[in-house]
């Protein structure tokens, strides 16, 4: 076959498949026994959630206090893990729905895993608000269920109140648009297993998929419609997230910045989170050919563009706090950058708004090594950008007398190391039993940029 | 009907044939003969024998018959009313001062103690360490039964033992000495005397752990008799003090810091406010409330010769103070310290620390010259709060070496912990054939006396005190001792050969001496009972009026003695809680953090910032302090403030009572131990100490500093000291906090106090309006003294939790109120620092910002203004106290122990034990309100202005604290509000504080101040 491609446009799927290859290489990891790869990181993240276990259920059962949290400092590690992890989470639903609805055709390649990661990250995200609790067994409470203690309800006005709904929202569109989009997918699978368990299995998840006409006019429609209905959680949840802090008057909290300054920095680690893991996934699975360079220059450009927005947002708080005359605004911004925790600050300032700029290269953007170590920095700047923004904003706030100092216990650290078991463990079993690219809408982008050619391929 | 007929049925043929051997059998009980022994007892002899056992035991277990006003409750008296409590009066006995004080009991047992409002020396106030004293009480390690050798032995055989030791020395003619510390006790005091007049050689050695024998031996020589003047504070003008912690631990603070107070009332126009100024080397409570404090050094405190000489000069007396040095404060300092002296003649008082007996007579002399003799320092009733005689303690410790003594008595005293020269001390009481300690704990001496003789704790025995001349109080058992003590005019009773109770003893000796010196009763049971009640009476008992003052005792002291260049002087110093360490086994006291440093179970050495930078150390390094031939080891702490030249210890750690602390606090993976290495709470610092020259000198005149290179966290709760943030992180001249604002006494005369203006009108609609009562507080700062009698007294009435050093170095205190202490440094010299206290509580704000945040209504804001925390609703999100711009919130980061059940009969059955994993706070006890707002419904009254008081304001020493009604314009609070001093802490976030303060207030001319509102 000869490939003939488009004088202006690269094809999004590399080595001119056919689409029974297509259905074959994506199908390929999960009818075979699991790698001696997968084995050793299934191992070690299976291990890391372990030791996860292990600190939350003693910390549980001893109390809180084995957090280095005090009485001036009460969040820490755990909502800024819980903020990362949402942040996280935000990539799988902006790619599937926002870049859906733009029409963005690299997606298909990519939308699968992403909305998988945000699944698992918002499962991730979930624990902490759990566990943060001091009585974490009355975790419930936040529910508005009919009671008999005077029909006592919940704090409509409490932003965790809001959190708490817009979290479990998102969690459930995310999962009922991923599992819509598997369908299909799934009855691929179930059609290529022999009888047996594993057929009837998928034959079950797959609703009785028959490829018909209708069947794909109905889940066409479908998919469209919760696309639309996603999308404007993607801007919700991180909104709603950061209200946590904008509706405090803690200064460095109360700030009406907050909810697109979110926003903005959701999409920028979530995508710098894809791009980590797309880069190991293409290489382990070999999928080199659908997840190819375009994508990730295209979601190296993502990247740079949220970086801008992050940095934007960096420099109009520290303008805002100069400007407002307020001087506990004044303080706690010069505070980040010059006080004693500004070695996290700067962590932030590098990761998220200098190295980042590197990616206005194209060698750079093309280059998957130097791709992924970026990704990774984002990653940890963004992790660093919650740390600040909970941690320096409390710890010295109004009164000097209360002023303290924060540093984390090791349980703290086990539980960190824990979520990122969760959340790999998760992604290592769904690469093993789920198709991890989405076969039927890979195939309709196959002739992307190629020459049509008649009759069957 | 028919006639009734009665046939006889058979039950069987035999008694149908009525056999007779059947008969004969079946009268009979037990067809067969029982085989009873005719010599062993009979059946009913055992059950007999086995009763009359039994009720024998009974009885026999019923002993020792408890003290008749101690009985338990068998039938309900009529007064006692379960979940009511009830007020008794008594007085303090845990330090030399004496104070009135009201024992609050719930069910029978007490649960607080406030200040007895009656009382015409402390009048309310009781301090940090005596509120806490009621844990004491329920404490399971006090000796509860008599020590011989160190085992448990009963009352009969040390008794026996005792009194045969006791008559071999009367014959033998041995000498007997009872070491003491100030017995204020008159009754104790006559049993002592009648207990030694038994023997030929016999002494009462008077051991003030801290000392003012200067004082006593001063005037001795000055006026012809021993003893402590009453210094009246309160008529006072122009207070200077030289190294006298007046407010802080000297003598009697609580007294004085009342009397402090009214001298600055601010009353009037010209406000009411004496000048104060304390010349110093480290920084003291007192020093931090002086409108002029000057640091000098020990070893410089020649300057009150200087001060002696300008006043003589003014005086025209001749005195003569030739080769005076220089002083190391400018002349014209010490010129204008004179000349407001000088213009305050009469009104004015000059206070002295020291243990040098030669300043002490300079210091006479100035107040001699100044005519502020029968002015302000009353010599006709003195004080005994300080009976100490430290040239006796030097000759019964030369005794005791020499092996002189036949018989020791050590009554409520612990040498072998409070002198210096333990190994010596030890071994020369080792070699006493008699030692006899009576203390309430099993303490450093107790550890090596022969016979321990446990006496109860003073809130179950009864016991007088006499603090002032004339001036006495009883002291009632509200609880029967929970062991075998016995108290200690019973144990000498005893040994004497009349064994009585305390109370007949204390009744017998107040109907001989006390009765017939009072007017007001004819009747001495009806006086008794009269006392019994009101807890205090006044007499018109007073000592001679003294001779006249003998001039030429007085010496100029000129030497003038500062350490070489390298070399340090050492302050050794008491704490506010824990004094002379007898408290050392409270918990409460040890994790009260010190007014000044804010460190909590913990010594450290203090030393200036200027010094630590030169030597390069930093807060927490371990510095070894070197003095004559002893040393101890400490961490350092930077104390800004302090001479540069200065080193300075508390005193009270290192005890043998804090050795029990080995498991307080949360035990987790990262916790640490709160005990030392050696095993205990801090390093006693006794044996830097030095007995010589018949006095006990807390002074060292040169002291070596090196470092060890090693470091030990302190607990801090404070870790931020100024009320400035770091200038380079603030917009420029507002790195200054408003939290703590100033004004000066010309301001206030000036500004004739404008009323506050009506705040202004809010954008938003008042939807929920307080129309009944509102709650609210005021906080004179310039009537705080940091003294943290507040934050024990919350503590007791709140059941706060103690956490433990680990846990207070994590800044997880659960403190509800807490005193902010600030430095400033503005407008000061060098190395001087102004300091602020700010007692720190929940503002119970109208627009709280915890309440918004909390997701599950946990904290709500009642009809009345208040904050509450709803503690079975609070699932422990911290949001609140994220938000709580105050950070008065206190989170239950474990579930504290509360295994001990005797110690639990402390809590007040009124508040919530709190559980792990909930938020807590100030609830302006509202225990309290709901009890006054039921007492006055009871009664059908409106509820009274000051009916409600607050734990932390009962008993407040300085009267800082008002609580009431802010919606009634008439209470005591609405008018403070009305003050111009008044502002409210961070006002512009318009959170609605119901705690307001009033400003600060320096004598000082104005412009000196910052911080203006």
């Amino acid at each position: 076959m000869v490939e003939v491609c488009s004088p202006l446009r690269e094809p999004l799927v590399k080595g001119n498949k056919t689409l029974a290859q297509i259905t074959l290489d994506v199908c390929r990891p999960l009818e075979r026994r699991p790698t001696n790869l997968w084995w050793s990181a299934f191992l070690v993240s299976s291990t890391m959630l372990l030791l996860g276990i292990v600190a939350v259920t003693y910390q549980i059962m001893t109390g809180i206090g084995v957090w280095g949290l005090n009485r001036t400092v009460g969040w820490a590690f755990d909502i800024t893990n819980f903020v990362f992890w949402v942040g996280i989470g935000h990539a799988g639903t902006l790619i599937s729905a926002i870049l859906f609805l733009f029409r963005q055709k690299w997606r298909t390649a990519v939308n699968r895993s992403a909305e998988a990661m945000t699944l698992f990250a918002v499962i991730c995200a979930g624990l902490f608000p759990v566990i943060h609790m001091g009585r974490p067994w009355l975790a419930f409470w936040m529910l508005p269920y009919p009671n008999d203690r005077g029909s006592l309800w919940v704090n409509f006005r409490s932003p965790l109140i809001w959190d708490f709904f817009a979290i479990s929202t998102y969690f459930l569109i995310s999962l009922i648009f991923w599992y819509i989009g598997l369908i299909p997918d799934l009855a691929t699978v179930r059609d290529r297993a022999p009888p047996g368990k594993r057929k009837s299995l998928f034959g079950f998840f797959s609703l009785g998929w028959n490829g018909s006409c209708r069947t794909w006019h109905r889940y066409e429609l479908v998919y469209l419609l919760l696309a639309g209905l996603a999308t404007p959680l993607v801007v919700s949840v991180h909104s709603i997230v950061s209200t946590d802090f904008a509706t405090a008057i803690l200064p460095g909290w109360h700030a009406t910045i907050f909810p697109p300054y979110f926003v903005a920095g959701a999409i920028f680690s979530g995508m710098s989170m894809v791009l980590c893991l797309m880069i190991i996934a293409r290489k382990v699975m070999h999928l080199e050919d659908y997840i190819t360079i375009l994508h990730i220059d295209a979601m190296c450009k993502m990247v740079l563009a949220t970086s801008c927005l992050v940095a934007l947002a960096y420099g109009i708080e520290f303008f805002t706090a100069m400007y407002s005359g307020n001087p506990y605004e004044y303080f706690v911004f010069m505070n980040r950058a010059l006080g004693p925790l500004a070695w996290g600050y700067w962590i932030m300032v590098g990761c998220n708004v200098v190295v980042p700029q590197l990616l206005w290269f194209k060698k750079i953007r093309t280059n998957v090594l130097a791709v992924f170590a970026l990704s990774l920095l984002v990653n940890i700047g963004m992790w660093f950008e919650r740390f600040i923004i909970i941690v320096t904003s409390l710890y010295r706030d109004f009164l000097p007398s209360s002023w303290s100092s924060y540093t984390p216990t090791l349980v703290e650290l086990a539980t960190l190391v824990g979520s990122f078991g969760l959340f790999f463990t998760c992604f290592l079993l769904f690469c093993r039993f789920l198709p991890m690219i989405a076969i039927a809408e890979i195939k309709g982008v196959n002739r992307y940029a190629r020459q049509p050619k008649g009759g069957h391929e | 009907m028919s006639e009734e007929t009665a046939n006889s049925y058979w039950k069987s043929l035999e008694e149908c044939t009525a056999d007779s051997e059947f008969l004969e059998t079946a009268s009979r009980e037990f067809t067969e003969p029982i085989a009873v022994d005719p010599h062993g007892p009979s059946r009913r002899d055992f059950l007999a024998l086995t009763g009359f056992a039994l009720a024998g035991l009974t009885v026999a277990g019923c002993t020792p018959a408890p003290e008749r006003q101690a009985l338990p409750f068998v039938t309900q008296p009529e007064e006692i009313v379960p979940g009511r409590s009830l007020h008794y009066a008594s007085t303090c006995q845990e330090c030399s001062a004496g104070c009135g004080m009201l024992v609050k009991c719930r069910d029978g047992r007490p649960i607080k103690l406030e200040g007895n409002p009656e009382h015409a020396m402390s009048r309310g106030g009781l301090c940090a360490v005596g509120q806490a004293s009621v844990l004491g009480l329920y404490d399971r390690l006090r000796v509860q039964r008599p020590l011989k050798d160190g085992r448990e032995s009963t009352w009969r055989e040390v008794d026996d033992d005792i009194r045969t030791q006791l008559d071999e020395i009367r014959r033998h003619g041995g000498a007997v000495r009872v070491l003491s510390g100030t017995i204020l006790s008159p009754t104790l005091r006559d049993q002592i005397r009648r207990f030694l007049s038994r023997f030929a050689d016999a002494r009462h050695v008077v051991h003030d752990p801290l000392s003012a024998s200067a004082i006593l031996t001063a005037h001795e020589r000055t006026h012809g008799i021993r003893l402590l003047p009453h210094y009246r504070l309160e008529r006072a003008e122009v207070v200077v003090g030289f190294d006298a912690d007046f407010l802080g631990t000297w003598i009697s603070p609580v007294e004085f810091a009342r009397a402090y107070q009214e001298g600055r009332s601010l009353d009037g126009n010209p406000p009411r406010c004496s000048w104060h100024a304390q010349f110093e080397g480290r920084l003291s409570v007192t020093g931090a409330k002086a409108d002029e404090r000057l640091r000098v050094l020990p070893g410089e405190m020649g300057i009150l010769s200087h001060l002696a000489s300008r006043l003589a000069r003014r005086a025209g007396v001749s005195w003569d103070a030739p080769g005076l040095e220089d002083a190391s404060i400018p002349g014209s300092v010490l010129d204008r310290v004179a000349d407001r002296l000088w213009q305050a003649r009469g009104r004015g008082l000059v206070l002295c620390g020291s243990q040098d007996v030669d300043q002490q007579l300079v210091c006479n002399f100035v107040n001699h010259l100044l005519g502020n003799y029968g002015a302000t320092i009353d010599l006709e009733k003195p004080s005994l709060q300080k009976q100490g005689n430290d040239a006796e303690v030097e000759r019964l410790v030369q005794e005791l070496k020499d092996g002189r003594v036949a018989a020791l008595l050590v009554l409520d005293s612990n040498p072998v912990y409070t002198l210096p020269g333990v190994q010596e001390l030890t071994a020369a009481l080792q070699r006493v054939p008699l030692l006899i300690d009576c203390s309430e704990r099993f303490d450093e001496t107790a550890a090596v006396a022969k016979y321990v003789c446990p006496r109860p704790h003073a809130l179950a025995s009864w016991n007088d005190a006499e603090p002032i001349r004339g001036l006495f109080s009883l002291a009632q058992p509200t609880f029967a001792p929970l062991g075998h003590e016995r108290t200690i005019l019973e144990s000498l009773a005893t040994w004497s050969g009349g064994g009585r109770s305390a109370r007949q003893l204390i009744q017998e000796f107040w109907q001989a001496n006390i009765f017939p010196q009072q007017t007001r009763e004819n009747q001495f049971q009806r006086f008794w009972d009269q006392a019994v009640h009101d807890g205090v009476i006044e007499t018109s008992i007073h000592e001679e009026l003294p001779r006249s003052f003998a001039m030429d005792q007085i010496r100029p002291v000129i030497r003038s003695e500062r350490p070489a260049e390298a070399s340090f002087a050492l302050a050794l110093y008491p704490k506010v809680g824990l004094l002379d360490g007898r408290h050392a086994y409270n918990p409460w006291l040890q994790e009260l953090p010190d007014p000044i440093t804010k460190v909590a179970w913990d010594n450290y050495v203090c030393l200036s910032p200027t010094a630590a930078n030169r030597l390069g150390i930093r807060e927490g390094d371990v510095v070894r302090v070197e003095v004559g031939g002893a040393s101890v080891e400490l961490p350092a702490y930077l104390q800004p403030g302090q001479h540069d030249q200065l080193l300075a210890i508390p005193l009270g750690y290192g005890s043998k009572l804090s050795e029990r602390f080995g498991n307080i606090g949360p035990n987790w993976l990262e916790a640490r131990l709160t005990l030392n290495e050696n095993g205990q709470v801090g390093i006693n610092a006794a044996p830097l100490l030095i007995l010589a020259g018949n006095s006990l000198q807390y002074q060292r005149l040169s002291a070596r500093l090196t470092r060890t290179g090693r470091s030990h966290p302190l607990a801090s709760t404070q870790t931020h000291q100024s009320i400035s943030v770091p200038a380079h992180l603030a917009p420029a001249g507002e790195a200054r906090r408003p939290m703590i604002q100033e004004t000066t006494v010309a301001g206030l005369a000036r500004g004739h106090r404008p009323e506050h203006p009506e705040p202004q009108a809010d954008l938003w609609p008042n939807d929920h309006p307080v129309t009944g009562h509102r709650w609210g507080m005021v906080i004179d700062l310039n009537a705080c003294n940091g003294c943290s009698a507040c934050v024990v007294g919350c503590q007791v009435e709140n059941n706060v939790p103690v956490v433990g050093k680990d846990e207070v170095r994590r800044q997880r205190e659960m403190h509800w109120l807490r005193i902010d202490r600030y430095y400033s440094e503005e407008g000061r010299t060098s190395g001087d620092v102004d300091v602020a206290f700010q007692p720190m509580l929940c503002q119970h704000c109208g627009n709280a910002p915890c309440e918004t945040v909390c997701p599950v209504l946990a904290t709500v804001h009642s009809s009345e203004g208040l904050n509450q925390q709803v503690y079975n609703r609070c699932v422990g999100t911290r949001y609140c106290a994220n938000n709580c711009p105050y950070k008065v919130r206190r989170f239950n980061w474990f579930a504290y122990s509360r295994d001990d059940a005797l110690q639990n009969l402390v809590l007040n059955p009124d508040v919530t034990v709190r559980s792990r994993g909930v938020m807590e706070k100030c609830s302006f006890c509202i225990q309290r309100i709901q009890e006054a707002k039921l007492e006055s419904r009871r009664l059908g009254l409106p509820l009274a202005d000051g009916a409600v008081q607050t734990a932390c304001q009962q008993s407040c020493p300085a009267r800082a604290i008002h609580f009431g009604d802010l919606n009634d314009p008439n209470t005591e609070v609405s008018r403070l509000v009305r003050d111009g001093r008044r502002y409210q802490v961070l006002a512009e976030l318009n959170a609605q504080p119901a705690v307001n303060y009033l400003k600060l207030v320096r004598n000082r001319p104005e412009g000196e101040v910052r911080g203006h509102g």
